[in-house]
């Protein structure tokens, strides 16, 4: 095809995904495809905070803890009224530790993202953002896909097309238009999906730009080209297990276990997925309260807590399996005493001054003006993928590579010093040799590492 | 050849141990091509209408019985968003093998996996096996790859080649089993060479995995 059919197609493509939005489940009746549309069968219950568990729920809400949260509500209801007073400054920390009342997260969360702020600011520019997004944005067939399989067992989400369903379809977009150096990533779904469960669209939208570009999250530099908070906040982890524990650090390391291959949705996401949904609000509660030093804090506290269970397993999808898949159906403590040592690891990475890794670089933070538009390339509108690599990317991945191959050496280093005291059983344990095997853009001469 | 879905490594007809085998495998490929339906379908048996999107990677394993020798798969299941493209070497370097996925109803997605391909060629280990698998072929109604021009793109470059549904099943073992056949299973234990696969011994074979899943 000539340049102009592929741009024409490329047209028709993001107006025909459009159309469906627009039209949405009740106007498309019979057009919507089987596979995208699963059936859910009776017998499937819904939990408070909305998802459908595939079993009858065995564990119903305790009538105290019930009781516990309505009392709380009143004293928030009582708080909402005199949000900027200097009491509620003074127990707004302690009670968002307790928990936020789910019924007033949709509040609260506003409230502590100045979501009100930043939409008075902007009038009309979601509207026109979307707008924009619906003649230009190249990121529609990602976000479509995207959008047909986030929370897909939630009852928001569940159906295609639903109204929230579209809304997140729209946030998404527009968000892709207002950060053009972001556009969307993966990921991002998830975020926007949470949102999307406490918010209407256009504060979702809000919000997410918040926890992008206020230096407070910051996510914009998880997100944008290359990853460079997500290499530097692992760098930071990696210093705090060395540190703490180092002999769970070891444990990972005979595996080959890198931070990124475990963790990499706990910074993206902040925990979605990776814990129960009624611990993930918890953090994200105090991650909107305090910002980014939670998601370090957590990312320790997690370690901490599955320390023991961790060294037991002593193999590589035993613990990925472990840390990504059985803390997600059951984390094996209750969200209060989880808060709690949350709440203790802050104060423990505090005392010893590694509780935050530094202000983010200019690198991390919007360069372009935010909801300025610039009209696509046409290599992007046509869909075509980079056919090299750009500088940040070859960087990055020069990281990723360096990363990976200082570990090996480690390792090495490590057989050698303790050939004498262990046996044939790290023999076995992989740890391909960085040597055997030249690769063009990666040197491994020592001054190299120090940038890792 | 059947799988031994319980991810041990002893053989149920009590027959002598075998030599056990362990390779890393990496699933590469554009967004929503179906690879982590794929790894659902060979890992679990399953399939999910609306597999959820991969962030970052997943990592999964099974263990394959051939005639004389267990094949344990470690398989990393990438993000397939370009942007995590430069996250990609993480996964790849040191896999012995690969499989490049593209969605047969979409041609664009045959022309990123060729890409794939060549930076395999270029970055990975020289003696990875490569497999090619044009995926969705139970939408064959819908089809823009041709088989014969997959088929002749394989040939041309060395690699395993099949159409592969992970919503029917069809060929998802087959390919994992060719890629299985394929690889060396050297002798040497912890064998220098990263083409070469890790020799477990009997004491050290994969303990079949009673808690996680």
């Amino acid at each position: 095809m000539n340049e102009e059919a592929l741009l024409a197609r490329a047209s028709e493509e993001r107006e025909r995904i459009f159309q469906r939005y627009e039209r949405g489940r009740d106007n498309l009746a019979g057009q919507i495809d089987p596979w995208e549309d699963p059936e859910f069968e009776d017998y499937h219950k819904t939990d408070r905070y909305g998802f459908i568990h595939d079993e009858r729920l065995t564990q119903k809400t305790a009538p105290q803890k019930v009781n516990v949260e309505v009392e709380r509500e009143k004293k928030w209801v009582k708080m909402l009224g005199s949000w900027e007073s200097a009491a509620t400054k003074e127990k707004l920390h302690r009670r968002i530790y307790k928990g936020i009342p789910n019924s007033l997260r949709i509040k609260i969360w506003c409230k502590l993202l100045n979501v009100n702020t930043i939409k008075s600011e902007n009038p009309g520019k979601y509207q026109e953002m979307l707008k924009l997004a619906k003649q230009w944005s190249t990121d529609v067939r990602q976000i479509d896909s995207d959008v047909n399989r986030q929370f897909r067992e939630h009852q928001f989400y569940r159906e295609r097309y639903s109204e929230k369903q579209c809304s997140l379809f729209n946030v998404l977009c527009a968000y892709s238009m207002y950060n053009s150096e972001v556009g969307y990533c993966q990921g991002m779904s998830g975020l926007a999906g949470v949102l999307l469960m406490y918010m209407d669209e256009e504060d979702a939208f809000w919000a997410l730009a918040i926890l992008l570009s206020d230096k407070k999250y910051a996510m914009h530099g998880l997100y944008v080209e290359g990853f460079p908070k997500l290499t530097r906040f692992l760098e930071h982890h990696d210093k705090i297990l060395t540190k703490f524990m180092p002999k769970l650090k070891l444990h990972f390391d005979k595996f080959g276990l890198d931070a990124i291959l475990y963790s990499l949705k706990w910074f993206f996401v902040c925990f979605v997925e990776r814990v129960p949904f009624s611990l993930c609000l918890r953090v994200w509660d105090i991650y909107l309260l305090d910002g980014e030093r939670v998601i370090t804090a957590m990312a320790y506290t997690i370690l901490k807590l599955h320390k023991k269970a961790i060294m037991k397993l002593n193999d590589m999808d035993l613990i990925v399996n472990y840390i990504q898949v059985k803390l997600h159906k059951d984390f094996g403590f209750e969200d209060d005493v989880v808060i709690y040592n949350l709440e203790r690891s802050m104060e423990e990475l505090k005392r010893a001054k590694l509780d935050y890794p530094g202000p983010p670089p200019p690198s991390e933070l919007p360069q372009r003006q935010l909801g300025m538009f610039i009209e696509p390339d046409k290599k992007s509108k046509i869909g075509q993928r980079a056919e090299n690599f750009s500088e940040t990317e070859k960087q990055a991945r020069a990281t990723v590579i360096l990363r990976r191959e200082k570990a090996a050496l480690d390792l090495q280093e490590l057989r050698v010093s303790q050939s004498d005291t262990v046996s044939g059983n790290l023999e076995i344990l992989e740890a391909s040799p960085p040597t055997s095997r030249t690769s063009s853009d990666v040197s491994l001469s020592s001054d190299q590492f120090t940038h890792l | 050849m059947a799988t031994n879905r319980s991810g041990a490594a002893q053989r149920p007809n009590g027959a002598p141990q075998t030599k056990v085998c362990q390779f890393k495998l990496v699933l590469l490929g554009e967004s929503a091509v179906g690879k982590s339906s794929l790894v659902l379908r060979f890992v679990k048996g399953q399939f999910h209408e609306y597999q959820e999107s991969t962030i970052g990677a997943a990592f999964l394993t099974q263990t394959l019985c051939l005639d004389d020798t267990t094949v344990k798969f470690e398989i990393w299941d990438t993000a397939g968003q370009e942007r995590y493209h430069s996250l990609a070497p993480m996964y790849y370097r040191g896999a012995q093998a690969a499989i490049v996925v593209y969605d047969i109803t979409n041609q664009d997605t045959f022309g990123r996996a060729k890409n794939w391909v060549k930076e395999l060629q270029r970055q990975a280990s020289p003696s990875i096996v490569i497999a090619l698998a044009g995926n969705k072929s139970d939408l064959a109604a819908k089809r823009m790859v041709e088989f014969e021009e997959a088929q002749a793109y394989a040939d041309e470059n060395g690699l395993l080649f099949m159409e592969t549904s992970a919503k029917t099943a069809m060929n998802v073992n087959d390919i994992f089993l060719a890629i299985a056949n394929k690889l060396p299973k050297s002798e040497s234990v912890g064998g220098g060479a990263a083409g070469g696969a890790r020799r477990l011994n009997d004491a050290d074979a994969p303990r079949s995995s009673s808690c996680c899943k």
